[in-house]
């Protein structure tokens, strides 16, 4: 079960093209189209440290709520959150030419009052040291407790990791609310959200919930999970999904609606660039992706149970994570109109091979299923 | 309805769970199954066909948030429309809080009240129980003595050989 599989060597050698090709392209675009190229590394690197957090955010909940029917497929988020270095390495490279990025580090003219002491930018780096060390750190004590487990048997690491996760959940809940607003909300330093926070974590986890759902769909095709994983599980992932799509509208809408309520002219200015001209088109679109269409095929039980449609759902709210990240970060970098060129391109091959490479042989470096775990018998027969 | 019912009462799920598969692989007809608690898998094994109750759920939640965006609109716009802090009359982001309550009350209340009438459930019916244990650690499987091809010696020891505490056979108007 260790080691058996790996990626066809052919696949491997494409996914290193694909991602030193996708970074070297966006590197030459720092100098040929600085902001754009930019604006796609932020992408990047925000994105995938939002799809590891998802990852041991779910493994953490799984913990911390004693559930036993994720156990067979838990190695695959365990697995997942191998990409958190990676993308805090991509966001420091963002940062390093941040102060075309975030209009605070220069103009310190801009911003007063408890903004001018909050944004500068030792600090800044500080914190995001701090939040990517924390977040670490969690990550490789539940993982360590876990592959413990696999060869002493020892049920009482479960009540270890309980712990930890629930440390975890409450550090992730502060330091992820706070990330966001460090990292993107600050591309328009004078605009805020309280929500914002809240608003991220629902994208983070509705997309991280379709890479779990892909991945263990691609693992049990592919052999890891085959014996493993049934349409139970799928059932119950494609549940979380539509829930937690449904979350995203709900944050979504919570913020547009107290901004368009008020009605003050310092909050509204994010939405009005990004509801004119050609951005209208992308902000329908982005609750059509993130919300109409997983939450009308979600509905019936039958798309839950079947992994080619929870599938192409799946990859429907991945697109839409997408796009809702290009809205937050695209126009603030200063695009007058909604672009798709090179460097968008880029990022999307870059990090996707990126994220198959680092995923593949996370998975690769332990049993595919926690073996010393007392519920994966239970997870085996679970049924809803 | 005069034909006569063979009751099997067993004491353990996991009883009642194989020996229901089993008489149903036979062909023998399943009036009902009483439990005092919902068993995991037995809609499968009775081979029960999908329940219609999410579909009056969904048409009643269109319903219910169609006609409070229509009521809104006819308020706020057109039957008595009130200026409120500058807002276009027809707002829809202000009505959308309120459709969506409206569509959970139209769409949990019209299921629960469908539930009541296919179940036939109303105020002061008296409870009807196969016997009284299976509010309490029974559970009984209702079998229909459908034609003379049913034997109920047969039928009595398949039971049995399952785990069967007591059959009992009666006629089906003393049924609930």
């Amino acid at each position: 079960m260790n080691g058996q599989w790996r990626l066809s060597s052919s696949f491997e050698r494409w996914l290193y093209v694909m991602a030193v090709a996708g970074f070297l392209t966006l590197a030459t675009g720092l100098f040929f189209s600085p902001q754009r190229a930019l604006g796609s590394l932020l992408m990047a690197g925000f994105g995938l440290v939002c799809v590891g957090l998802a990852g041991i955010f779910f493994v953490a909940i799984l913990y911390a709520s004693g559930a036993a029917w994720g156990t067979a497929f838990r190695r695959v988020p365990e697995a997942m959150s191998a990409i958190l270095p990676y993308g805090a390495a991509v966001l420091a490279v963002v940062f390093l030419f941040g102060s075309s990025l975030y209009p605070w580090i220069d103009n310190r003219r801009e911003i007063a009052g408890f903004k001018a002491v909050w944004l500068n930018f030792p600090f800044f780096l500080a914190r995001a040291v701090l939040y990517v060390a924390l977040w670490l750190l969690f990550t490789r004590a539940i993982l360590k407790t876990s592959r413990l487990q696999d060869d002493t048997r020892d049920p009482a690491a479960r009540r270890r990791n309980a712990k930890l996760s629930v440390m975890f959940l409450v550090v992730f809940g502060i330091t992820f609310s706070l990330a966001s607003f460090d990292w993107v909300m600050s591309l328009e330093p004078n605009w805020s959200s309280t929500i914002f926070g809240i608003y991220n974590f629902a994208g983070l986890f509705s997309s991280g919930l379709a890479v779990i759902i892909l991945l263990v769909i691609w693992m049990r095709r592919v052999g890891p999970l085959r014996d493993f994983v049934t349409d139970e599980h799928l059932h119950d992932l494609g549940k979380l999904l539509f829930a937690f799509s449904t979350f995203w509208m709900y944050i979504w809408f919570s913020q547009y609606m107290l901004i368009w309520y008020a009605d003050i002219p310092e909050e509204t200015v994010h939405y009005i660039g990004r509801q004119h001209q050609y951005w209208m088109p992308l902000f329908i679109l982005n609750m059509l992706l993130n919300w109409a269409v997983p939450f009308v095929v979600l509905l019936p039980k039958r798309t839950k149970r079947t992994g080619n449609l929870l599938a192409k759902v799946a990859v429907v709210v991945l697109l839409g994570r997408w796009l809702d990240l290009y809205l937050m970060i695209q126009p603030a970098t200063g695009g007058s109109n909604p672009q798709f060129g090179p460097w968008e391109v880029a990022a999307i091959v870059g990090t996707f091979a990126l994220f198959i490479l680092v995923f593949a042989r996370a998975m690769r470096s332990a049993p595919s299923v926690p073996l010393g775990d007392p519920f994966l018998a239970e997870s085996l027969h679970y049924h809803n | 309805m005069s034909g006569r019912v063979m009751v099997g009462i067993f004491q353990d799920e996991h009883d009642i769970l194989s020996v229901t598969r089993e008489v149903r692989k036979e062909g023998y007809t399943i009036l009902d199954i009483y439990a005092p608690y919902a068993v995991h898998g037995l809609d499968k094994a009775m081979g029960l066909q999908p329940s219609h109750l999410p579909w009056i759920c969904f048409l009643l939640g269109l319903i219910g948030a169609a006609a409070k965006i229509w009521f809104e609109y006819w308020t706020s716009a057109s039957d008595w429309a009130i200026n409120v802090g500058g807002k276009p009359w027809n707002s829809l982001p202000a009505f959308i809080p309120i459709t969506f309550e409206v569509m959970v009350l139209f769409a949990g209340v019209s299921t629960v009240i469908a539930f009541f009438i296919v179940s036939r459930l109303y105020p002061g019916r008296r409870a009807a129980t196969v016997i009284p244990g299976v509010t309490n650690d029974r559970f009984a499987l209702v079998l229909e003595e459908s034609d003379a091809a049913f034997d109920p010696v047969q039928v009595r020891r398949l039971l049995e050989r399952y785990g069967a505490v007591e059959v009992i056979e009666r006629a089906e108007e003393f049924l609930p």
